[in-house]
Parts: C-alpha cells; sequence; structure tokens
C-alpha cells in the first residue's frame, strides 16, 4: 500500500537540496528546534490552551506549570500524575468535598513576580469566578469542563490553599493537571493599561495583551509570537525544576495542518520536528535517516454501542462476538503502517487502572462465530449494525478505511455492517445528543475516538447511567448498576491506591461487559532529524521538551 | 466567478429581438450555431459527458464507493485501472464519470432555478417600475455589492456543507445578477409600440408581461443565463473543493479534488483529474454561450 | 463632478448597512451553537448556558445586531471566540497579505490582458487574434482552484523550483520583497492572474476592435495620421473602460481569494475566512465578510468615480 516512485524520491531529494539552501539556520551557538505542529493555529497561548491535548503539548506545558503534572520522564511506564506547582495535598478528613494544597515555595513566574497561594486563587478565579475582574468566558469551557466538580479556592496562609468542590471527588488531582497558572501580576499591569468602555471590555484586551507577551512558571518563555503562524519560546533557565532546564535555547512553533506540507518542510530541513507525518512517507522518511517516534496514547478508537431498546448490541454474545472478531494486529499491519497499538480495552496491561478483566479481547474468529450462532444468527442470518462515522476528525486516525476493514472483518462473523458517513463536527455534536436521539439517523453504534487520561473521561462518562444524554457522553444509555456502584466507590476512595484500584476495578467490569467495541490505541507519531537527541516519547499525549538537545 | 459582463445593455448581444419575426428569428439562430464548427464540438463533448453521466450504471464500470487498501493511488494507465485509483483505492475513471451526475446538477441547477426566479422578479420590476421596481432593485444591489465567490462561500458556509445548501448559496448569488439584466431589458421594451397597443386593447399587466414581453426579452436573459453556467460550475466544485458541498463518499469533481489533494506527492497527475473534468465542461459551456451569443447577434 | 461624487457616496450608505445586516443576518440565522469552538461538545449544559450569556448570545438579534454595528462604527468587530484576538486587528493583517497577492496577480493579468487584447484586437480574425482569445477563453473557464494544483504539480513536485505552500520563509510577518520571499508569490500570483487576464483581454480586445472599424478612423487614416496616432486615439477610448473593468477585477481578487489562498496556505483574508467557517468563529466571521465586502462596495464607488471623472458622458445613477 505505500506506493513509492522514484520520481518522487528525487523530487525529495531535490526538494531537500535546494531549500536547505535557501534557508540559513540561525547562525551562532544559539540551539533552535523548529516543529511543525497539526494545529491549523497556534494553541492560545494565556494559559488555557485550545486545539484540544496538542494546545496543552506546546502552549501549556512549556509555558506554565499546574498544581499536578503528568510524569513523562519513561517511555516504558504508564505516565501518572505526579507533583507540580503544589507538593502535597490531602482531602480533609471529615468533609470531603474540601483538599488542602501545600506549594511549591521558592517558584518566580516568568515576569519575576513570586507564585503563591493568591496566584492560585486568581487562577482558580479566572474561569470559575463571574464576577472576577479576571473572568474569561473564553477559557472557561475547555477549562471547567476538565475539572467538572472544582467549585471555588480559598487561601489558607501565602503556601497553602484550599480546594472546594461540589461533590466528593477523587480524581481533582487529576482534573488539576488541566489549570495552568498565569502570573496575575502581569495580566493586572495589561488590565490597568487597557482601554475599554467597561471592566468587561478590559478584561478582554488585558487577556489578549496577556496572550501576545505571556509569563506562567513553565520551562520556556514566550520570545515571539505571530497569531496564526509562529510562535517561539525561549528557555527559562531560572526554571524551578533544575532538573527540567531545557538544553536547547530555542523552540519555534509552526502551524503546518497538511501532513503532506509538513512532511516537505521536514524534508527539506524548514523544520526539524514534525508531528505526525504522512504516512505514505514514513519508509522515505526512514530511508533518508529521520528518526520516527512513536508510543502508545492514552487514546481509544472505539465502536460505541447503543443499548436503547431494539439494539442488537443489547446482546452480551453480539458485543464480545464483534470483539472476538476483528484481527487488530492485521489493521496495525496492512493499512496503519504499524502506526497503532491493538485494544483490549481503554487501558492496556501494566496500567495502574487496567484490572484483570476476565474476557480477552484478541482475534478468535470460530469463538466469534459460535456466539454469533448461539445468538441466533449465522451465515443466512445477518445481522445489520449501523455506524455512524465521519470522513475525517482529531483523533480519528483513518477512520473510512478503518470502518471498511472492520466492515469487512465483521461480515466474517454475520455482520452486515453499514456505515453513515457525516461531517466530524456533526458527530461530535450528535454524540452529545445520543442514541435516541433523530440525529443518530437509526445509527446503532458511533465511532468517536476519546481522550483516556483522567478517569471520567475515560470512563465514566461513558458507563455511568447518569452521564446519558444530555448530561454527558454515554450515547447509548448505558445503564448498569454495577458500573454506578463501581464509579462511585472510585470517586470517594481518596486513598490513591485504593482509588487506581477502584477505578480497576470498574475498567475490568467494562471489558468483561464488552460495553465498546475496543479497535486502536493511536500512537502520536513524530519524526525529527537526526539532529534532534535525547527525545523520550511517553505514553502519554504529551511530551517533555527539556532533556531534547540539537547536535 | 467574475467574468460576468459588466453591463447587460452595452451587450451587443442582449439586444431584444424584433417581436414579428421571432420564430424565423430563431431558426436563423439554430442555423447559423450548427454551422459554427467550435460550438458544435464543444456541444459533442458536453453531449458525452452528460450521457456518459446519466448512463453510468449501465456502462460496466467498476463500483465508485467500493475501495480496497491494497490497491490505493494506482497511477493512470494501470492495468484494469485505466486512469488510476484515488486514496481508497476506487477507481478513478468509474468515479470521474458517476461524479459527473452530481457536478453538473450542483453546478447547473442553481443557474436554472435563478434563471426563473431572476427572470420573474425583473420582469415585474421593469414592468411595474415605480416603488416595487425600488424596491426589488435595491435589494439586488445589496447582494451586488458581495464579490460572487465570498457571497456564496459565506451563504454555504453559514448553512453548512450539503449538496441542498450548496444550490441554495448559487441560486442566491445568480438571482441579483440575473435579475438584473432582466430588468434592464424589460425596460427597454416596455415602451415599444407593441407594448404600447396591447396595453391600449385593454390586455392586464399580467398578459403583456406573460405574453409580449417575456417572449421579447428571453431570449436575451437566456444568453446570459448560459454564460453563468461556467461559474456556477467553477463554484459549486469550488465549494465542494473547501468541504462546504457534496460530502463524502459521494463521487463528485470538487470534492475528489479536494481528498486527492493530500495525494500530490505521492500520484500527482491522478490528483488533477477531477479538476480536468470541471475545465473541460467549463470551457465547452463558455465556448457554446460565446457561439450562441454570436449567432444571436443581428449585426453580423 | 463635485456633486455627483456626493451623491454617490450618500447612495453608498443604505447599500452599506444592508450589507452589514446580510453579514449578521448570515452568520447568525444558521443553526448550530455558536460557542462550538470555546465549548467542549462534553462541556454540561449549566456550563454551555452561562458561557452564552456571558457572550451576549442569549439576548434577542436585533438587540445583537444594534450593538455590533453601533461598534463597528467606532472601529471595533468584537473579539475572534477562538482566539480572543479583536477581529480588526486579524482581518486587517490578513487583508494586507491578500493586498500583496492582489497587487502580484493584478501586474500580471492587467498586462498581459492588456498586451493580449490589444494585439487581438487590431488583427482581428486572424490567427493572432485566435490565439489570444483561446488565451481568454481558457483563463476565464479554468478552475483556478485546480489550476493552483497543476502548478504545484508541476513547478514544486515534479520540476521543484518554487515552494508549494507558505507566504516566505518565517511567515508573512517577515515578509520582503527578496527573492527568498517572492519564490513564494510566484505561482500563487500567476493563478490568481489568470480571471482578470481573461477579462481584460476579451474588454480590451472587444474596445479595440470596436474603436478601430468605427468610420472616423478610417478617416484619420486617410488623413495621412500616422499608426501611432491611430494607436493614441485607441488608447484613449479604450481606457474607461477598461479602467473600470480592471478596477472591478481587483475587488473580486481582494473578496475572492479563498480558494487560491486555501491551496496555496497563503495567510491571507480568504484564509482567514476559512478557518472562521471550520471553526464557527461567529465574531470573526462576520467581521470578515464585512471588510471584504465593504472593500469591494468602496473600490465599486471609487471605480464609478473615476470613470465619471474620466468620461463624463457615463455618469450613472
Amino acid at each position: 500500500m505505500l506506493i513509492k516512485t522514484t520520481a518522487r524520491a528525487a523530487l525529495i531529494a531535490a526538494l531537500a537540496l535546494t531549500s536547505a539552501a535557501a534557508w540559513p539556520r540561525a547562525a551562532g551557538a544559539e540551539t533552535v528546534l523548529r516543529i511543525g505542529m497539526t494545529a491549523a493555529d497556534i494553541p492560545r497561548t494565556l494559559g488555557q490552551p485550545d486545539q484540544g491535548f496538542e494546545g496543552n503539548r506546546f502552549t501549556g506545558l512549556t509555558m506554565y506549570d499546574a498544581l499536578t503534572g503528568w510524569d513523562l520522564s519513561s517511555a516504558d511506564k504508564p505516565s501518572v500524575v505526579i507533583p507540580g506547582l503544589a507538593t502535597e495535598w490531602k482531602v480533609d478528613d471529615a468533609d470531603k468535598t474540601k483538599w488542602t494544597f501545600k506549594l511549591r515555595p521558592g517558584v518566580t513566574f516568568h515576569d519575576g513576580t513570586p507564585f503563591n497561594a493568591d496566584a492560585v486563587v486568581w487562577n482558580v478565579d479566572k474561569v470559575l469566578k463571574q464576577d472576577a475582574p479576571q473572568f474569561d468566558p473564553s477559557q472557561v469551557g475547555v477549562t471547567a469542563s476538565r475539572m467538572p466538580t472544582l467549585a471555588s479556592a480559598k487561601k489558607i496562609d501565602d503556601m497553602t490553599v484550599e480546594l472546594t468542590t461540589k461533590e466528593p471527588d477523587s480524581f481533582l488531582p487529576i482534573n488539576l493537571t488541566n489549570l495552568f497558572m498565569a502570573s496575575p501580576a502581569k495580566w493586572q499591569h495589561f488590565y490597568e493599561k487597557a482601554e475599554g468602555t467597561d471592566a468587561k471590555a478590559k478584561s478582554q484586551a488585558a487577556w489578549a495583551a496577556f496572550a501576545k507577551d505571556a509569563a506562567g512558571t513553565g520551562p520556556w518563555k514566550m520570545a515571539s509570537f505571530t497569531p496564526r503562524e509562529r510562535l517561539e519560546l525561549v528557555k527559562n533557565a531560572d526554571y524551578w525544576n533544575k532538573a527540567r532546564v531545557p538544553k536547547i535555547d530555542k523552540m519555534v512553533l509552526l502551524p503546518m495542518p497538511e501532513a503532506n506540507a509538513r512532511t516537505a518542510a521536514l524534508l527539506s530541513g524548514q523544520v526539524d520536528w514534525v508531528e505526525a507525518p504522512a504516512p505514505d512517507a514514513l519508509p522515505e522518511l526512514k530511508q533518508r535517516g529521520f528518526k520516527l517516534y512513536a508510543n502508545e496514547q492514552p487514546h481509544v478508537w472505539p465502536w460505541q454501542f447503543s443499548r436503547v431498546e431494539g439494539s442488537p448490541w443489547n446482546d452480551i454474545r453480539v458485543r464480545k462476538a464483534a470483539n472476538l472478531c476483528v484481527d487488530r494486529e492485521g489493521l496495525r499491519d496492512g493499512l496503519l503502517a504499524g502506526l497503532m497499538v491493538p485494544a483490549s480495552g481503554t487501558f492496556e496491561p501494566g496500567h495502574p487502572w487496567r484490572g484483570k478483566p476476565t474476557f480477552e479481547i484478541k482475534y478468535d474468529k470460530p469463538a466469534a462465530q459460535k456466539l454469533m450462532q448461539e445468538a441466533g444468527f449465522g451465515p443466512n442470518k445477518k445481522l445489520t449494525v449501523k455506524i455512524q462515522t465521519s470522513a475525517s476528525g482529531s483523533g480519528q486516525m483513518q477512520p473510512l478505511p478503518m470502518n471498511e476493514y472492520l466492515q469487512q472483518a465483521l461480515a466474517e462473523c454475520y455482520f452486515d455492517v453499514q456505515l453513515d458517513v457525516i461531517e466530524w463536527n456533526t458527530l461530535f455534536t450528535n454524540w452529545r445528543r445520543g442514541a435516541k436521539d433523530p440525529s443518530a439517523n437509526g445509527s446503532n453504534a458511533t465511532n468517536v475516538t476519546y481522550a483516556a487520561m483522567d478517569p471520567f473521561f475515560a470512563l465514566v462518562r461513558f458507563l455511568q447511567s447518569g452521564m446519558a444524554p444530555p448530561v454527558s457522553n454515554n450515547w447509548g444509555y448505558i445503564n448498569n448498576p454495577k458500573f454506578d456502584e463501581l464509579v462511585k466507590t472510585a470517586r470517594q476512595t481518596f486513598d490513591p491506591a485504593a482509588r487506581d484500584a477502584a477505578l480497576a476495578e470498574l475498567h475490568a467490569a467494562s471489558v468483561d461487559d464488552a460495553a465498546f467495541l475496543y479497535v486502536a490505541h493511536d500512537v502520536g507519531p513524530r519524526a525529527m532529524s537526526p539532529k534532534v537527541t535525547g527525545v523520550i516519547q511517553p505514553k502519554s499525549w504529551f511530551i517533555d521538551f527539556s532533556p531534547i538537545a540539537m547536535q | 466567478m467574475s467574468e460576468l459582463p459588466l453591463s447587460a445593455t452595452a451587450d451587443a448581444a442582449l439586444q431584444v429581438a424584433p417581436a414579428t419575426s421571432a420564430r424565423g428569428y430563431w431558426a436563423t439562430v439554430g442555423r447559423r450555431i450548427l454551422r459554427d464548427k467550435v460550438s458544435m464540438a464543444c456541444a459533442i463533448v458536453l453531449l458525452l459527458i452528460f450521457v456518459s453521466a446519466i448512463l453510468a450504471p449501465w456502462l460496466g464500470l467498476e463500483d465508485p464507493y467500493k475501495g480496497s487498501m491494497i490497491r490505493r493511488l494506482r497511477h493512470i494507465g494501470t492495468s484494469g485501472y485505466p486512469l488510476g485509483t484515488d486514496e481508497l483505492g476506487r477507481d478513478m475513471l468509474a468515479r470521474l464519470i458517476y461524479g459527473g451526475r452530481l457536478s453538473l446538477v450542483i453546478g447547473i441547477l442553481p443557474v436554472i432555478l435563478a434563471f426563473c426566479i431572476g427572470t420573474s422578479l425583473g420582469i415585474i420590476a421593469g414592468y411595474v417600475g415605480g416603488r416595487l421596481n425600488t424596491a426589488i432593485m435595491r435589494t439586488v444591489d445589496v447582494f451586488y455589492a458581495f464579490p460572487s465567490v465570498l457571497l456564496a462561500i459565506a451563504i454555504s458556509g453559514a448553512l453548512g456543507a450539503g449538496i441542498l445548501n450548496s444550490i441554495v448559496a448559487l441560486t442566491i448569488v445568480f438571482v441579483p445578477q440575473i435579475t438584473r439584466v432582466a430588468e434592464s431589458v424589460t425596460t427597454g421594451v416596455r415602451n415599444m409600440d407593441f407594448v404600447e397597443a396591447a396595453r391600449a386593447s385593454g390586455a392586464g399587466p399580467l398578459t403583456i408581461m406573460r405574453v409580449h414581453i417575456l417572449g421579447n426579452v428571453l431570449g436575451a436573459i437566456f444568453v446570459y443565463a448560459t454564460s453563468l453556467i461556467s461559474v456556477s460550475m467553477i463554484l459549486a466544485a469550488g465549494l465542494s473543493f473547501l468541504g462546504l458541498g457534496t460530502k463524502p463518499p459521494e463521487p463528485e469533481w470538487g470534492l475528489m479534488l479536494n481528498t486527492l489533494r493530500t495525494a500530490i506527492y505521492v500520484n500527482p497527475w491522478v490528483a488533477a483529474l477531477p479538476g480536468a473534468m470541471i475545465f473541460a465542461v467549463s470551457i465547452c459551456f463558455n465556448l457554446l454561450s460565446d457561439g450562441l451569443r454570436s449567432a444571436m447577434d443581428i449585426r453580423n | 463632478m463635485l456633486a455627483y461624487t456626493a451623491r454617490r457616496i450618500v447612495y453608498v450608505i443604505p447599500i452599506v448597512i444592508s450589507v452589514a445586516l446580510v453579514c449578521f443576518l448570515l452568520v447568525h440565522i444558521t443553526p448550530g451553537d455558536p460557542l462550538v469552538a470555546v465549548l467542549p461538545a462534553d462541556a454540561s449544559q449549566e456550563l454551555a448556558a452561562q458561557l452564552r450569556a456571558a457572550y451576549g448570545f442569549d439576548r434577542p438579534l436585533p438587540a445583537q445586531f444594534g450593538l455590533w454595528l453601533l461598534r463597528a462604527l467606532h472601529g471595533d468587530l468584537g473579539n475572534s471566540i477562538a482566539t480572543g484576538r479583536p477581529v480588526l486587528a486579524e482581518v486587517m493583517r490578513a487583508v494586507g497579505n491578500t493586498v500583496t497577492l492582489a497587487i502580484a496577480a493584478a501586474v500580471i493579468g492587467f498586462t498581459m490582458g492588456i498586451l493580449l487584447g490589444l494585439i487581438a484586437g487590431y488583427f482581428r480574425e486572424t490567427w493572432i487574434d485566435k490565439v489570444a482569445t483561446s488565451f481568454a477563453i481558457a483563463g476565464v473557464s479554468v478552475p483556478h482552484y485546480w489550476l493552483g494544483m497543476v502548478l504545484v504539480i508541476i513547478f514544486s513536485v515534479e520540476l521543484n523550483w518554487l515552494p508549494a505552500v507558505g507566504a516566505g520563509p518565517n511567515g508573512s510577518n517577515s515578509w520582503a520583497w527578496d527573492w527568498a520571499h517572492l519564490q513564494y508569490l510566484v505561482l500563487p500570483a500567476i493563478t490568481t492572474s489568470v480571471i482578470p487576464m481573461g477579462i481584460v483581454t476579451r474588454t480590451v480586445r472587444a474596445l479595440t476592435g470596436d474603436i478601430l472599424s468605427q468610420d472616423f478612423v478610417e478617416a484619420l487614416r486617410a488623413k495621412g495620421l500616422h499608426e501611432r496616432g491611430v494607436f493614441r486615439h485607441v488608447i484613449k477610448n479604450a481606457a474607461p473602460t477598461a479602467l473600470a473593468v480592471m478596477g472591478l477585477q481587483l475587488g473580486y481578487m481582494l473578496g475572492g481569494s479563498i480558494l487560491i489562498e486555501t491551496v496555496f496556505s497563503w495567510p491571507g483574508s480568504g484564509f482567514l475566512l476559512n478557518s472562521a467557517i471550520f471553526q464557527r468563529d461567529l465574531p470573526l466571521l462576520q467581521g470578515t465578510i464585512l471588510v471584504l465586502a465593504l472593500f469591494f462596495v468602496v473600490l465599486n464607488l471609487l471605480v464609478d468615480i473615476a470613470q465619471a471623472a474620466i468620461d463624463p458622458r457615463i455618469k450613472r445613477g
């Protein structure tokens, strides 16, 4: 499937030569890393990035820190939550909605002002307290939805804050990785200078100014910013975590939404690193000495089943048969050129939330056929299922070819798969409307991929009965008292190890119930010039740019 | 997009045909166009494309929807796939021929709709005159104040992707243009003798518009409308190219151009094929419209 | 002349207000959540309602329109929902890039068009005329976004002479008029120039032919007037109409650049419009459409006035 012609090889070689000559590198000893992102625009720079987790990767975790962070130091171990700007935290014994966070001493923002409890309260208020001057509705959506239970913050002393949740929620420390700490003093400076008819207009103007000249506490500082075209970050030599002071001087981020343009830019030396190179160009890149990195990501490419009355997926034998009928290794080695990890659940073995499911998801066609026959289907009595999907979309990998692959695979197990292909945005919106909504168009499964970093997003919103539309993404109206019970337990277990055990139990139960057709995990492929060294790609959506060096 | 005659009245072809000899006039026009080699060549090419699009299911082509991962992006001339395969391994020849169905409909239908609506509006405005004329023509002016590409994209961008929406958007783009032409030729005829005569003999405004005006202005408006088909084809495919028209997996030239664009580094010439189809249809319509225009130009 | 100019300007005011209304309605009558850019699909309903209120989308449409128009009159088109940046600044920056492209295309297209048109007009009904008019008809019939793709295939993919996309090695911010930057402009400018080239050719050809076939030209020639004199006569008589056509073409290039800018990732107003559409960023969308439409209205006005100034017979309105 990888088409390669000599003409093309020649083209790329020639392209590399001439273009490299046309763009001389930055002179002198300064080391610069230029990255082509997949985003069409620079993610927002004011603290709460847009553009999903790619936004957090490039303009969140680089310039900012949160109270808690992700361990990105290993390519083998699962990436877990570790202390960030908070050194320790605990929930109140008497009132499980109150948490105390001890802050890291001696941290300063890029503008030199100290990080303290006031700064934390200020940053919580920017998205949660509507009458605060810094309240910014544009940052609320991406932030509040990722920490659905946080209600307010209160200063205890300079280095201690108390956070309150709407209900007891042991996931709070994980959620808090999404709340980045921006410098209140810097914002205040812009606010006072801002012109505007009212406080709201001044606040907006101040945020717009802050986005152009931002200050966080992160290992990278903003150097220059051209909207939609270019963001330059320089290393923060005074970063509080000396082990994570960047090795390179400067990082340039360029939005390059087209895979081919991105790949050509890497080949021509216009950039040193691209996210998601064009799959058809991988052999070319390897052959020309470029380095490829990929690792399992907390991401699932599923079919999410409808469980409303009359859905064929209400029969667990059918759900299990579908899971056993797909040759995921074949999909990986064929269509996806190695760029996926076969999914046997939301989390794979080794992950703290994996648990011990008894139903083993693998390719076993005879077993699948047997289950289907037990359920009353056979070569002459096919089961018709309809899947809603899109032709493209963020995180969707290659939705049409992959669904066609499933269509062919499942035909062997007496399924007649019909695809309802709609626009990505519509598919995403319908996800929230549920299987009963007319927008589902009679589909009994939907194909929206999901990120699985946080237990709420990975499990709870799909499995808990209370999360059925319009509340959240339990699209298929799963209503399983066992899941509800396990969710409740996990949310109210505050000892981290015990909480993880409860989540593992929930995950194992969902696998045993074949709650989804689990197909693939994305691997976040990236390609870079051989001059880039020290790259560790963790099992995460994110990556730590600090240990990276340029030769 | 912008190849519209500047002002309709300045155009020689838009002269009003003499009412008395209408049948003889059209016969002459027909004879003249049949003698025009370029027009006839274009007509034959268009006919071929139309007929093959209509007869596509009976031509023994591959299934235009059925792809295969193992035969992606085959080159032109691969045995079994004379025009290669697309990014999902679907046969390009089949998709180009089937693609004619949607592409022609979304390109031509807006002009037909706009012709009907615009002619009615223009004749009413031109014949009735007064406040009604002002109301219609000032509204038309507002839409005229947008460049047509911008207007088409703004409307279909607002309505969202879809075949129906793109037809609506293009119709809205063309109605003001045709209305202007219709109004201006109608104003030209309304005070002519034969209209005065009809009015004197007691004919009502509807009768006059239908019987006396329509027949005399239709030719001019029709020629103008044919010159819009090429623009409409390009714009309709352009909307799909931007992702604002047809949705996958339907075969349609603009959309095919869009999805194949990612393959230009791998299989460039297959990626360029759908655009060549749009070009062929568009240039044929333009030449045919030019031929019709000069055939109708009495002065020559 | 002054009175005419004043009358034209007054006449434009209601057009401008109606154009603003159309922009606003287009963007607001449509289904879909205006906050999709900042509100994830998994946000709670409560949060959605709260944000709608914060952005003022819960107010009745006439009130929203009034407020928007009032602010627009003060030069404030609001802030983009997706990025929070002021719309006017975003649009003007992008328009600057589109102007660069349009001017380059105009230079190519108008020069070629005038040359081809004059030659074709002079040698009417000869093979030279046929070649020139074929060029013109191809120019107006070609789907220019496809032409752009074909040029990229030839000059970037196959020959590798010119870059395929972008506006300079370091983005448009550091634009300079040297070859390192200009090479990015070549393909998009040529692509943009084909339609104006075709139209100007056809216009100039028709004008030249008409003027040359007039009786008094024969008379002038009979009187022994130099061919250069005849030529000057042609230019003088063709100029007003040709200029008007070119003015309008410039307007179309500014307002209709979206397809070409998308093909070449040229960071102009069309590219901005494209991303505003797909992000459903309403303030940015209506602001971009408004600014582009206003450019077109103003250009039309200037063309009218200039035309009347050159040739007082054709005062309109």
